[in-house]
């Protein structure tokens, strides 16, 4: 019995390592596969403005079928990533910006901005952004920048779609 | 036996033993670090960078590009009031008053959190849309059949949870949302 006894306290250091590691690794492999699906509606650095989440579009998990979504998957390894949002009027807006790792970088609702555009510059270390744009550091290349606005009924669609594809998600 | 066959036994079953546990947390839904309130219960730190390693884990599984909770929080209950699994051949009756935070909407799920199927394409009642009575109560119901006033369509599905997003919440619903309140989920009856 005394053999093995090494190798079961191997075999318990390792499951400990093998634990912390799944649980590290799962929000990038998470985040890699939305940004592989959403990716797939557009291509890079653009904005992709999605219908309205049913039971038959889910692009994400636990989506709300009363917010319209707009998703960006950027990449800052040729320079920084500028985000322009253009308000809507009376309506709960907001743009999030996600990293590789699932956190939060920036949240810019319209409270904040008191209705004005939210212009965002994403950026690495060592890049600048230009003027007239809010700095939002990230330490990974990629992640996910969403626009989120509230709609009061279905019939609003066409009206807030015409107004949110004019924001833009665009390398400098 | 040799040697190394004991170690390669343990070495492997280590590896798989404790990465599986990992991944059975994780789908196990938010524990860690929770905030129960009747029914519901939410995190602090959904989104953020002082997220624990298991909750950062949960929350990308389950409530991918979730917000802070400055500006959004989810309340999520899978149980009704008394404690019983939200079951979706149940009629319920949700109720509540006055919300702190600038909207907030009811949405179903399944699962890891997906819409359900149902014949009135119906998946969330937002505030606006559930039945008032007096005193700032509203109401709803939950159910798998049609029902007068405001219906949230369960699709007849075994089990479901029910997502209470709360936007511009206040800071007193921030900084202590186990004394916050939420809505009641009573059941009604079962088909």
């Amino acid at each position: 019995m005394r053999r093995w006894l090494v190798p079961i306290l191997a075999g318990l250091v390792l499951s400990a390592g093998a634990y912390q590691a799944t649980l590290l690794a799962t929000p990038y492999v998470l985040m890699n596969a939305a940004m592989k699906k959403i990716g797939a509606r557009g291509p890079e650095n653009r904005f992709a403005f999605g219908q309205m989440a049913t039971a038959d579009n889910q692009p994400i998990v636990r989506p709300s079928p009363d917010l319209s979504y707009s998703t960006c998957v950027f990449n800052l390894a040729k320079g920084p990533v500028l985000i322009d949002v253009e308000p809507v009027p009376d309506h709960y807006w907001s743009v999030s910006i996600f990293d590789a790792r699932t956190d939060v970088a920036a949240v810019r609702s319209d409270r904040d901005t008191g209705g004005k555009p939210a212009r965002l510059a994403l950026v690495k270390a060592g890049q600048k952004a230009p003027e007239g744009y809010e700095a939002v550091r990230l330490e990974h290349d990629r992640g996910i920048a969403l626009i989120r606005i509230l709609l009061a009924d279905a019939e609003e669609f066409p009206a807030i779609d015409a107004i949110r594809r004019k924001s833009t998600c665009r390398a400098l | 036996m040799k040697s190394w066959h004991r170690f390669a036994i343990c070495i492997t079953l280590g590896l798989i033993g404790g990465a599986a546990f990992a991944v059975h947390q994780v789908r196990g839904g938010l524990a860690d670090g929770t905030i129960s309130n009747g029914a519901w219960s939410t995190g602090k730190s959904f989104g953020t960078v002082e997220a624990s390693v298991r909750t950062r884990a949960q929350v990308a599984l389950s409530g991918l590009l979730a917000l802070p909770a400055k500006e959004a929080m989810y309340f999520t209950a899978k149980k009704d009031s008394d404690g019983q699994p939200l079951d979706g051949r149940c009629t319920y009756l949700v109720s509540g008053g006055e919300l702190a935070g600038r909207w907030w909407s009811v949405t179903l799920y399944e699962g890891e959190g997906w819409l359900v199927k149902n014949s009135a394409n119906r998946w969330s009642i937002p505030a606006h849309a559930a039945t008032k009575g007096e005193g700032g109560v509203w109401t709803f119901t939950v159910s798998p059949e049609s029902q007068a006033g405001a219906w949230l369509p369960t699709g007849g599905v075994k089990a479901f949870d029910l997502t209470l997003r709360l936007y511009h919440p206040s800071a007193a619903v921030i900084n202590n949302p186990a004394k916050a309140s939420l809505p009641a989920i009573k059941r009604l009856g079962c088909t």
